[in-house]
């Protein structure tokens, strides 16, 4: 959102990178300084937490804090370890190698962000053991070569314990290399004050809006998965924002998108009836 | 005689004439006689002179069976329905639908004619059949009971009526609103209907206490999006005492109007205080104060509109005891609106003041208004005299027959999980604890009866060691053979492998590291396709076997019994599927009538499959009837919650569905055969495994021809399976 996109500079192949303007990032407990004092270790760090709850905002916010290039993974299952690291592709005058992201950021010192880390194979996600204890080294097979790792590099992982299940887990040997800060839903006062400076709402809708959220978490585990996110929140402000009525902009951004259940449709069509 | 020649074609003459003689002669009195002679010609008239010539032989079944005065309501009710009816089909419907009622219930007869009109109305021609035929099979020999379905006053028969008439019935919406609940409130107490029995003021306004809350059946004389509205109110206002009415008021020493007012300002007490926290309630309570500040000064009167007063600031009301109320309100509020004590002072000033200005108040008639306003029974501790709080008969939603792990491996008998909210009430063990109730279908009218099944969750007896032991260890062989052939099955979503020699696709990423081999000169990998296929399996199994009476027969091989060769195979599956990690479920079930269905669980899709599962599977015995469809219904609420590929529920059984109080034999095979269907829709499958033996086999009718095997022991199970999983595999 707030990442600016340069030439790529032959000198600073990670510029692209950089974040240039700070991004809005309202901390609810001491995640910035604990985050500050893991990465002067340079201690790969977890960020747990439920959909919408900040997590990448609050990477990308560090990053920027710290001056430092960030480089965002999102994982999926058909990732394999070559797509994090790098391969060999054909062009005219022959074979050449290409760097993939994580090589990139081991090779010039930037934040390597694997979002979603559950959603990639197992194998796959063990590509990062040797950086993330002492050695912080990544060997390429292919091109019998080994990066070391530049001394502003670190890994940061994120993961959704409401996905959790026996076959979307992280390895023991994976899970245990890791520093982990949890994030959770801000309090209300606090989560009012961020849809209101992310949605350019007033006090009173983005209270109406915490309100709602508040009634559909209450049904997380009773039908819901998850109840509406701040980033939902946000989503129903900037809808209102743009002039639809609270109740329509509700529906569209925080009932509509998490069920399908025709019965807790009308349940959370009520609760927001009852909130406004 | 008149409109005889009009009325009636000349070839229809005779009949008439011959129709109406033989009433005339049969001694059912002159009123009777009189009265089909000049009905006869305006039916003949109205729908055709087949139905006023048949008519005749109804009133004379009716006549002989139930008495003449029933007779006469009959031709009465002829002719309504003839004014109703559109075709002649109907019509005859209608007679069948009474000459059935006056053999077999006579005694409901008059009843059932005088509700006729209103059955047909609300229902249809169609529907009053489905009504008639759900009231004679309602119970063989409850005869009351019966009568009370024919004449509307019982809650089976509002039920059936309400269902049918279109708009949702309470059952429908409840878990709707227990999700409406939870969404304001945070926690989900269980919600059900008000008992049918319960007294007339509890059928009519909501309740709370006993942990769980009690909602009317319907609320008279509203629309059905005021009956929404109105059930959400009602759960907004129970959920604001839930959090905000912190004591129960002692009703020692209070006189009942006293008790009504405390209430009231309780009431708009916990309503502010919801509001604040969730203004848009204010609206949906609003719209049923409708008091005007008008009419005669009786005192409930006045009540209602100070209940408007404090709910709605723009209403005004000059009465002085209304203002009263409203000033001494505010001014409590703005000391300390928590203080739940507010409501019994100001309450209790009220009262004085009603008593002083002499008005009328009667305790016994009055309702607490508005409608949606609970019935304020759970504020009160009235001491000794507590017959107020009826229990609430809610259904154990979620709640098991919990087993908990000793030390020494074996396990005891604990309460199942309960909701936050309290304890329900339970059945006593032997009872079992009613888990849900299911609609069963009539394949005659081809419709559902709603709510028609209660299954209960009973708890079984278990094995002696020895016994046990012997399903443990026997046939290792066996058990072998199946787990290899579930293990060699491959149930699951197909997956796209990459690097094949072979396949349906070209693997660009090995094809183009080829390419690079090549040109690197070194020997490229040649496996540069892809495929799909189904490398897995991925599919949890509910296994259902029936234990019923008729499992005690013998199998037509080797001579043991259904039942024990169910056994036999029930712990060879289940060893087999442990073995391998599956999730699968094991239940037994049995039926003594439609109220009771019992399911008995072996092992729960959790649960680990140890000596204890199998000491209840062994502890098995042959007993009572067959109610499928209900059980079959239960199981797909049960394995619904399984996230797997494909989910399978397995029913071991001797393939003869039947039970008590149904007679005909065929109409539970239909309705297992529906319940199948049911579950097909939802993505279950559904398999029966038939033990040959003296009993009828309907399976294939209820499974499907190529859904059911039959087997003569459970030996022969391995040579199944293979077909099972085969027709899983597509």
């Amino acid at each position: 959102m707030t990442q600016t996109r340069r030439g790529a500079d032959a000198a600073n192949p990670l510029a692209d990178f950089m974040i240039t303007s700070e991004p809005y990032f309202r901390p609810v407990g001491r995640e910035i300084e604990l985050y500050e004092a893991a990465y002067k270790a340079r201690m790969p760090i977890m960020l747990k937490g439920p959909t919408g709850c900040g997590k990448t905002r609050f990477v990308e916010h560090m990053a920027w804090r710290l001056g430092k290039p960030l480089i965002t993974v999102s994982c999926h299952e058909d990732m394999t370890a070559s797509d994090l690291v790098g391969r060999y592709l054909l062009d005219a005058g022959g074979t050449v190698w290409h760097d993939g992201p994580l090589t990139l950021a081991v090779r010039y010192g930037a934040i390597c962000y694997l979002d979603e880390i559950v959603e990639a194979r197992q194998d796959t996600t063990v590509v990062i053991h040797s950086l993330t204890d002492d050695r912080r080294i990544l060997p390429l097979e292919k091109k019998n070569e080994v990066v070391r790792a530049h001394p502003d590099f670190q890994v940061v992982i994120s993961y959704n314990p409401g996905y959790q299940s026996v076959l979307k887990d992280l390895k023991e040997s994976t899970k245990q290399r890791f520093g982990a800060i949890a994030f959770s839903y801000p309090s209300s006062n606090v989560e009012a004050e961020i849809v209101m400076r992310e949605a350019g709402v007033d006090r009173r809708v983005a209270d109406t809006l915490v309100r709602i959220a508040e009634r559909s978490r209450n049904l997380r585990g009773q039908g819901l998965e998850e109840g509406a996110s701040t980033r939902m929140l946000v989503n129903a402000g900037l809808l209102v924002a743009g002039g639809i009525p609270i109740e329509e902009a509700s529906q569209v951004a925080m009932v509509v998108p998490i069920t399908d259940d025709p019965d807790l449709r009308e349940a959370l069509t009520g609760a927001i009836a009852a909130c406004i | 005689m008149t409109g005889l020649k009009t009325e009636f074609p000349a070839d229809w003459h005779d009949r008439w004439r011959e129709a109406h003689q033989r009433i005339d002669h049969a001694g059912y009195g002159e009123l009777v006689a009189s009265a089909y002679r000049k009905c006869g010609p305006v039916l003949a008239g109205r729908v055709g002179p087949d139905f006023a010539v048949r008519l005749g032989r109804t009133v004379s079944t009716v006549a002989i069976k139930s008495g003449r005065r029933a007779a006469l309501v009959l031709i009465e009710a002829a002719w309504e329905i003839s004014g109703l009816a559109t075709d002649s089909a109907q019509t005859r419907s209608w007679l069948d639908a009474v000459d059935s009622v006056a053999r077999q219930a006579p005694d409901a007869l008059s009843a059932m004619l005088s509700n006729t009109t209103r059955i047909v109305r609300e229902l249809g021609f169609d529907g009053f059949q489905t009504f008639v035929r759900m009231g004679l099979a309602l119970s063989l020999d409850d005869r009351g009971r019966r009568r009370a379905f024919f004449a509307l006053e019982s809650g089976e028969a509002r039920q059936a009526l309400e269902y049918r008439s279109g708009s949702q019935s309470l059952s429908e919406k409840i878990p709707q609103l227990k999700h409406y609940y939870t969404a304001l409130w945070g926690f989900s107490p269980p919600v059900a209907a008000a008992p049918a029995d319960a007294p007339e003021p509890m059928r009519r306004r909501a309740g709370f206490g006993g942990g769980g809350i009690r909602l009317p059946v319907a609320f008279a004389g509203f629309t059905d999006t005021d009956q929404k509205a109105l059930y959400r109110a009602a759960l907004a206002h129970i959920g604001a005492h839930h959090r905000y009415s912190r004591e129960k008021f002692a009703a020692k020493g209070l006189k009942p109007l006293q008790i009504a007012l405390v209430s009231l300002i309780e009431d708009a007490r916990v309503e502010r205080l919801a509001t604040a926290a969730m203004p848009g309630l204010q609206s949906l309570w609003g719209r049923f104060h409708i008091a005007r500040a008008e009419g005669a000064p009786i005192a409930i009167n006045l009540m209602a509109r100070l209940s408007r007063a404090l709910n709605d600031p723009s209403y005004s009301d000059s009465h002085g005891w209304v203002e009263k109320g409203c000033s001494l309100f505010s001014e409590a509020m703005s000391t300390d609106i928590t203080d739940q004590l507010l409501s019994r002072r100001i309450g209790g000033l009220l009262g004085n003041d009603l008593g002083q200005m002499r008005l009328q108040f009667d305790a016994k008639t009055y309702v607490v208004q508005p409608a949606y306003r609970d019935d304020n029974l759970a504020l009160w501790d009235f001491g000794e005299e507590q017959e107020n709080a009826i229990e609430i008969e809610a259904m154990a939603e979620g709640a098991r027959i919990d087993k908990r792990d000793e030390a020494d491996g074996r396990r005891e008998e604990g309460a199942g999980e309960e909701e936050k909210a309290g304890k329900l009430s339970e059945a006593r063990p032997d009872e079992g604890v009613i888990v849900a109730r299911y609609h069963e279908y009539d394949y005659v009218t081809g419709s559902l009866r709603p709510n028609w099944c209660t299954v209960r969750e009973v708890s079984g007896k278990l094995a002696s060691e020895k016994s046990l032991a012997a399903l443990r260890d026997s046939r290792s062989d066996v058990v072998e053979r199946i787990t290899a052939l579930i293990n060699a099955s491959r149930v699951s979503r197909q997956e796209r492998t990459r690097r094949q020699p072979e396949g349906e696709f070209l693997d660009t990423d090995a094809a183009i590291s080829a390419m690079i081999a090549f040109r690197n000169g070194e020997a490229p990998d040649t496996r540069i396709y892809g495929r799909y296929e189904r490398r897995s399996r991925d599919m949890s199994v509910l296994v259902l076997i029936d234990a019923s009476y008729s499992t005690n027969d013998l199998v037509r091989e080797g001579g043991k019994s259904v039942l024990s060769t169910e056994k036999l195979a029930g712990a060879f599956l289940a060893r087999a599927m442990a073995g391998l990690g599956d999730p699968f479920a094991m239940a037994a079930f049995c039926s003594d009538t439609r109220e009771d269905v019992r399911y008995l669980r072996i092992k729960d899709f959790q649960s680990p499959f140890n000596d204890y599962s199998l000491a209840r599977l062994a502890g098995l015995e042959g007993a009572l009837s067959t109610r499928l469809g209900a059980v079959i219904r239960h199981a797909g609420q049960e394995i619904a919650g399984q996230s797997t590929y494909r989910r399978l529920v397995l029913v071991i059984t001797d393939g003869e569905p039947s039970d008590v109080d149904v007679e005909d034999k065929r109409f539970l095979v239909e309705d297992a055969r529906a319940a199948v269907h049911e579950l097909n829709r939802e993505g279950i499958d559904v398999f029966g495994v038939l033990l040959d033996s003296e009993a009828e086999s309907y399976a294939s009718r209820i499974f499907g021809k190529r859904n059911s095997v039959l087997i003569g022991s459970a030996e022969k199970l391995p040579e199944a399976l293979p077909l099972i999983y085969l027709r899983l595999a597509r």
